[in-house]
């Protein structure tokens, strides 16, 4: 599989997005999904990653049948559903395929967007993992102490409640710590910045490009 | 005779994407006991102990607590009769005021209301911090963090506590008073397990090491015959503590800790003395 530069997946989470608005049934959508899942296959993504796409599908499936308890029509609620998955498939191939600091750099160099902007997106991005681990963490700590994660989902809300101010605080904590760390090694200093990192755009970056833009094109007419 | 409260056997664990990291350990802590584990970075202390508490089960192997099988175990299982205190304490305090905190194991075991008030009192003055009750736990020291986090285990009236480095990053001071308060637990009836890496503490405190080098225990014996010479403790990423290292360079001295040493020294300085009498 040809590496695409982080400029051209970023142009594809939009274009991704803007397909599942534009196409009307339930078969497109859904080739749409099936393609997606083919090209992050392509790139053999790790268990983590499979287990995100698990969860998007768990959340679609969960919103299409919230939406068909409620009074949609099913074709509606699976399209609904479908759509939410699609939209979210693409950040998870994206992310999964992508270097941060390559998206860092692909956004400020060829995006023009500012560097503290890019960084700010990029950093929030990595502190997901960073906050999973807290949250694994603070449950273990419970757990050492008694707690048993069963009960109904309403004790198991309560008892995720306690564990947020934690997770919060050490939040600003941690990040507060980074800003000084960032500081003290010339972050926000004027002047050129130099990116090792390598996004220069490529043959088959525009070969991709060429096709997103066909394809778009086509499903707008249509 | 002792009862044998844990009791670990032909243990093997491995990480995914990592080699073994316990190979089938034998380990056994009798009721009682101030045990310390040792060894270097990643030699699988933490994970021996995570294993004991049910925070990660083995690939193999069987640990038996008090007689009893833990495989079917959760940690909440095991709380009943283990308390772990974690290497840091900011990431097991989640409570808005330290009785809060210490509150949360005896409220989770179901104990009545005035039971709990109760033993949160008990546990805040055996730790030292009943005046800091209503204190927010995040604002206090890290000595008095690694306090609460001790007084909450304790609370729960666990028979043996596992503590994971928990001198590690405090003053000399903060050491001290907390390495007081484990052998004033132990003096109790509490079983210490207490994994380290300051071989001054060991010698002066625990009443037997096991050390765990790649995965294997290696030794396991009282701190007298660690530092005895015998063993080529470096091979195993140890150092002696300052008095075994300093005794070792004096004639007719084998001192295992500073008041062996001081004892032995001044014999010597005595007994000379005496001969120019």
């Amino acid at each position: 599989m040809p590496k695409l530069a982080p400029l051209t997946k970023l142009i594809l989470t939009a274009a991704v997005s803007v397909w599942a608005l534009l196409i009307p049934t339930l078969t497109g959508q859904m080739a749409l999904a099936a393609g997606q899942l083919l090209l992050l296959a392509f790139y053999r993504p790790t268990g983590k990653h499979w287990q995100a796409v698990s969860g998007l599908a768990l959340f679609a499936a969960l919103l299409a049948a919230i939406q068909y308890v409620f009074g949609s029509g099913l074709e509606f609620s699976l399209m609904s559903g479908l759509k939410m998955f699609v939209m979210s498939l693409v950040f998870v191939f994206m992310l999964a395929t992508t270097r941060l600091q390559d998206l860092t750099a692909a956004l400020v160099s060829q995006c023009r967007i500012p560097y503290e902007y890019a960084f700010m997106f990029t950093s929030a991005l990595r502190f997901v993992p960073d906050f999973l681990e807290e949250s694994q963490a603070v449950r273990e700590a419970q757990a050492c102490r008694g707690y048993v994660f069963r009960g109904n989902p309403l004790k198991r809300l309560m008892d995720y409640v306690a564990i947020v101010e934690p997770l919060v605080l050490r939040a600003v904590s941690r990040s507060e710590t980074m800003a000084m760390s960032l500081e003290l090694r010339g972050f926000g200093r004027k002047g050129r910045r130099q990116f090792t990192a390598d996004v220069a755009l490529s043959s088959p970056d525009y070969v991709a490009m060429i096709f997103m833009l066909v394809l778009t094109i086509g499903l707008a007419i249509v | 005779m002792p009862e044998t409260l844990l009791n670990i056997q032909k243990l093997v664990f491995a990480y995914k994407n990592a080699g073994q990291t316990l190979a089938e350990v034998d380990f056994a802590v009798n009721t009682g006991e101030f045990v310390a584990l040792v060894g270097r970075n990643g030699s699988g202390k933490t994970t021996l102990t995570r294993l004991a508490m049910a925070l990660i089960k083995p690939a193999s192997g069987t640990i038996y607590f008090q007689g009893k099988n833990t495989a079917t175990m959760t940690p909440a299982d095991m709380a009943c009769g283990i308390g772990y205190v974690f290497q840091n304490p900011d990431r097991q305090i989640f409570r808005d005021t330290v009785a809060k905190e210490v509150a949360y194991g005896p409220q989770q075991l179901g104990f009545a209301p005035e039971a709990v008030n109760e033993t949160v009192a008990w546990a805040l003055s055996m730790t030292g911090l009943t005046e800091l009750a209503g204190s927010f736990p995040r604002l206090l020291s890290r000595g008095q963090k690694q306090k609460v986090a001790i007084a909450s285990a304790i609370a729960m009236q666990p028979k043996m506590l596992i503590l994971d480095e928990p001198t590690s990053g405090q003053d000399p001071w903060d050491a001290q008073n907390l390495m007081e308060l484990l052998t004033n637990l132990n003096q109790q009836g509490i079983t210490i397990i207490l994994v380290t890496h300051d071989m001054e503490i060991i010698a002066k405190y625990a009443t037997r090491v096991a050390v765990l080098d790649r995965g294997h225990k290696v030794f396991d014996g009282t701190p007298s015959e660690l530092f005895a010479g015998s063993h080529d403790i470096a091979a195993w990423g140890l150092l002696p503590p300052t008095a075994v290292a300093l005794g070792q360079q004096l004639a007719g001295v084998n001192a295992q800790n500073e008041t062996e040493l001081v004892q032995q020294i001044m014999s010597i300085i005595k007994g000379r003395t005496g001969d120019y009498a």
